[in-house]
């Protein structure tokens, strides 16, 4: 179980880290106003001192009001909910970037539908390879437009 | 009168049984390629654009500003049903339309999309019928200056709205200010924020935070609530599109404002993306039904549609009589006209009479055809809905990720998709307003450019904001309405010390 | 040295190539990577070459296009030298193939691309609005003279050919101008027809229309000789009416942009021999002459030992500016 003050930190302080990042690229260049107005730099430094002042003002809010946020952010049971949605969302992308888009999508809903959705393993791989093939014929025939592909694509000789 | 007779042999050149025909293939691959994002507009005109080589300019525009609409139209689809804005401009289509579409309203908020939309359109249609001579002298009188006045404009009358904490209102727009930053600086000429990473290089795509921040987000949040779409149940009833357009002539202050919002936004260069938001910021603002705003309130859809596509049909005749595309989709089919043999410029109007009119004629008609058949495929879409969600669902993420590598072709948007989709759900429980960041992306870095190049201009004298009539007048309306909700609440702090409203 | 001994490998690859040419054809479809974003200038130039293969029919093989134009091109030549042996990739290009790494610190050297044909060369040409009291170049650089840091040139982007060309022009004639970087040269050219800034030196194409309807006139172009076409564009002018920089007392000879073709590192000469002859044919068809006069840039094909020869001079000339103005990025 995660409390909404562990979860309004935990945000503030990404939200600074990335502020944080744009002030440190930013003094790669200058952060002054030349005579040709202000430089390259100091738009995104500014942006990211007030991105930081305004999360650490975010900090301190959650802090000082912090039995007022002991309220539950997410419950065992929806923080497993969303595991079981993100995970395969993750595992989808990392097979993605190995295997292609296409056989990632056929795996993914064939997996989603038969693991989540309980229907039989038979219609679940039917419809994961129909989709991919559907979206094979609509991107790359139809429309020409060029989807990240893997191994499986080069042994049946499809570009 | 002039206009009116070009306007007439117009619709005497596009009102063929094959210029028709083509108006309906168009929008029919238009609405097909909205509704997967990252397919989008640019895409499908640039890949329909080898077919036109052959065939007559007039043929190929109509063709192509077909698709243009329908793809607008889908954009639209896709914001209601799921969260996912295909373009832009439709992003603040999602505020009120998905809450609609959530709430078993889907129906009901499609229908007014898609006639505030087509209302829209024509306002800008009839606008550039009657001005047209006019609208392309005022544009060039708009330089650096008075583009960052719009810009300003724009994010003043959006500013303030919502009830969320105002540093997570700065946080969130200073996030999509950064964002914008990144990657190649037209002033300087050099790279930033990039460090280093190859994958940086062309800027974060705007599509692809939209494709996370919004459409993953939303799911993620939905699965956790452990809801199925609501109005699974809700019956699709033809019935109901025609009653929702009975409704429509409620909203006309809406329409009209929207529409005036639209055209302003459309012949200056803030564009449709601008239009819609300062337009649903204005509705917001003068609604009598404030609260409702951002919860399914039908004005909310109304607004913004009617803007975006008033904004998108007249910011066409700058693009024609200055040669400066508006969008990346007019920029192709800029690119076309010159394959075509036309150069765009003040020139063609006077030596292509022909091409102007039946263009500008074909877009009342393409317009009309757009609406009809989209209004046709309402029953279709919502009915996607009561699909089970454990199919829906996981069709949609890979539609995201899709869309997300289409953008640009770059394996790396695969993951920042994801990394966005998890900001956004983050953002959304703790109460991050998501639409500062999302506007000052979009517009973030246009407008530090105008305002660099103002600079460079004056020699680093800001007078230069107030240096002429035109540029004077927009920052002042700009000022009042940035400074107008400040003084407003402070006001109210005042007369009513014991202030309801909690800081979340 | 690095560079030397590029054109050195590429001289080997290329005569090696041209011996045993029409060896190697493409084994599936062909990528066209255009290193601008659509309906830019290379983008057309892509397209068009895209446009009449594949009406003539010139190769077997069907061309897919992509755009890559982030950070001013630079994503598309990064794209290429990842794409090391990759004989299916071609790449469009300006001169900004060898620029670009000077001005921005990037992950690739020109020597990791082969040129493989630079098929026409854009021209530059310096606008002035058409009220302006200005008749010919030297009476505006004049004026410019008298009041330095006053007038405006506007310009694509940054440390581009506009700017490089703008630096050149200030050496030459001594006058100073406020260069304003705008996101493409149809901005700068509306810029100028609505008096915003003073002066441009955009390509003729970009302008075009707006001589045309008389808002704005050119005053010299940047080439040894006058341009083709003696069709009269304004009710007194045409193309080859505009005197060359040179006669019209600005002493700038030269300055020209390629538009160039390129294959990625590593690939066989075999390949290159083939893409350079498709290119050559395609130089020689009507389409091609149309899309040259219709834009206005000078026809000139090169490939092998010219094409080197010409970009290690037009190399060698940029970076002179650049090192002048401080521009080279370490």
């Amino acid at each position: 179980m995660i409390s909404r003050y562990t979860a309004e930190i935990g945000t503030a302080t990404l939200t600074a880290g990335l502020g944080l990042a744009a002030v440190i690229g930013a003094l790669e260049f200058g952060i002054g106003w030349g005579d040709a107005g202000p430089e390259s730099g100091a738009f995104p430094f500014y942006i990211g001192l007030l991105v930081v002042a305004a999360s650490i003002g975010t900090l301190t809010q959650a802090t000082v009001g912090r039995h007022g946020l002991q309220s539950v952010f997410l419950h065992k049971e929806e923080a497993k909910r969303v595991a079981s949605f993100f995970l395969p969302m993750l595992a989808f992308v990392v097979v993605a970037r190995l295997l292609g888009l296409y056989v990632a999508t056929a795996l993914y809903l064939a997996l989603v539908m038969w693991v989540q959705g309980k229907y039989r393993l038979v219609i679940s791989v039917t419809s994961g390879i129909a989709a991919a093939v559907i979206f094979y014929f609509v991107l790359e025939v139809a429309f020409q437009v060029p989807l990240l592909k893997g191994p499986l694509e080069a042994a049946l000789g499809l570009y | 009168m002039e206009n009116f007779a070009s306007l007439l042999h117009g619709f005497g050149v596009a009102l063929t049984t094959y210029h028709v025909m083509l108006m309906m293939i168009g929008v029919f691959l238009g609405i097909l390629v909205g509704v997967l994002p990252g397919l989008g507009a640019p895409n499908g005109v640039s890949l329909l654009l080898p077919l036109t080589f052959t065939m007559d300019p007039v043929a190929a525009i109509i063709l192509l500003t077909s698709m243009y609409w329908g793809a607008l139209f889908g954009g639209s689809t896709t914001s209601i049903l799921f969260n996912i804005p295909g373009e832009p401009s439709s992003v603040a289509t999602t505020f009120d339309g998905y809450p609609m579409a959530r709430q078993g309203q889907a129906t009901q908020a499609l229908t007014l999309a898609f006639l505030s939309a087509g209302f829209g359109a024509l306002v800008g249609v009839i606008l550039i019928t009657v001005l047209s001579s006019w609208v392309a002298k005022f544009a060039l009188r708009f330089s650096s200056p008075e583009y960052f006045a719009v810009y300003f404009l724009a994010f003043a009358s959006f500013i303030g709205l919502g009830a969320a904490s105002p540093l997570k209102t700065i946080v969130s727009m200073g996030l999509g200010f950064a964002f914008a930053a990144v990657g190649m600086d037209t002033v300087s000429g050099g790279l930033r924020l990039t460090y280093g990473f190859n994958e940086l290089l062309s800027g974060i795509s705007f599509l692809i935070a939209v494709i996370g921040l919004f459409g993953i987000g939303e799911l993620m949040l939905t699965i956790e609530e452990g809801l199925r779409f609501d109005g699974i149940q809700a019956r699709v009833k033809i019935r109901d599109v025609f009653k929702t357009i009975a409704t429509l002539p409620r909203y006309w202050v809406t329409l009209l404002r929207s529409a005036a919002v639209g055209c302003w936004m459309g012949i200056t260069p803030g564009g449709p993306t601008a239009a819609s938001f300062m337009s649903y910021g204005l509705a917001k603002r003068l609604s009598r039904r404030k609260e409702g705003f951002g919860q399914g309130e039908p004005e909310g859809v109304v607004a913004p549609e009617t803007a975006d596509h008033a904004a998108g049909s007249s910011a066409i005749l700058p693009m024609l009589a200055l040669g400066v595309p508006g969008s990346a989709t007019a920029a192709v089919m800029m690119g076309g006209l010159m394959i075509w043999g036309l150069n765009p410029g003040p020139m063609l109007f006077v030596e292509r009479p022909d091409f102007v009119w039946g263009l500008i004629a074909s877009m009342y008609l393409g317009n009309i055809v757009a609406v009809l058949m989209v209004l046709a495929t309402i029953p279709l879409f919502a009915s996607i809905l009561r699909i089970p969600f454990a199919i829906i669902g996981p069709v949609i993420v890979v539609v995201c990720f899709i869309g997300a590598y289409t953008v640009a072709g770059r394996p790396f948007d695969l993951w920042l998709a994801l990394a966005f989709g998890v900001v956004g759900y983050l953002f959304k429980k703790l109460d991050y307003p998501i639409a500062p960041l999302v506007l000052a992306m979009v517009l973030g870095d246009k407008a530090e450019d105008a305002f660099r190049q103002s600079m460079i201009m004056s020699r680093g004298s800001l007078s230069i904001f107030w240096s002429n009539g035109l540029v004077a007048t927009l920052m002042l309306i700009g000022l009042a309405l940035a400074l107008g909700p400040l003084l407003s609440t402070m006001l109210g702090r005042v007369g009513k010390p014991k202030g309801s409203s909690v800081v979340a | 040295m690095l560079k030397i001994s590029w054109l050195i490998a590429t001289a080997i690859a290329v005569t090696y190539g041209s011996m045993a040419q029409a060896d190697w054809k493409p084994a599936k479809p062909v990528e066209f990577i255009v290193t601008s974003a659509p309906g830019g200038g290379t983008d057309n130039f892509a397209r068009v070459v895209q446009s009449i293969i594949a009406k003539h029919k010139l190769m077997e093989q069907p061309i897919v296009v992509t755009n890559k134009g982030g950070g001013s091109g630079a994503e598309g030549f990064i794209y290429t030298k990842v794409a090391t042996g990759d004989s299916h990739k071609l790449t469009f290009g300006t001169n900004n193939a060898y620029l670009l790494p000077y001005v921005a610190k990037l992950a690739y050297k020109p020597d990791e691309l082969i040129p493989v044909a630079a098929m026409a060369l854009d021209e530059f040409l310096l606008w002035v609005k058409a009220d302006a009291p200005y008749k010919d170049a030297k009476s505006y650089i004049e004026a410019v003279k008298a009041k330095p840091d006053t007038f405006k040139m506007g310009g694509s982007q940054s440390k581009d050919t506009d700017q490089t060309l703008t630096s050149l022009i200030q050496d030459a004639t001594g006058a100073k101008f406020i260069y304003v970087p705008f996101q493409g040269g149809g901005a700068a050219g509306v810029q100028l027809a609505g008096g915003h800034i003073d002066s441009n030196t955009n390509n003729p194409n970009e302008n075009a229309g707006q001589w045309k309807a008389g808002a704005i006139t050119p005053l010299c172009v940047f080439s040894p000789t006058r341009l083709q076409g003696g069709v009269k564009v304004t009710a007194t002018m045409g193309w080859s009416d505009i005197p060359t920089c040179k006669e019209a007392g600005i002493p700038i000879d030269q300055f020209q942009m390629p538009r160039t073709v390129w294959l990625p590192g590593g690939v066989p000469a075999d390949a290159v021999a083939f893409y350079a002859d498709i290119l050559k044919k395609v130089s020689q068809t009507p389409e091609w002459k149309e899309y040259i006069e219709r834009t206005s840039q000078t026809d000139r094909f090169l490939t092998g030992q010219d094409l080197r020869t010409f970009i290690a001079s037009d190399d060698a000339k940029n970076r002179k500016v650049f090192e002048q103005e401080g521009w080279i990025a370490r």
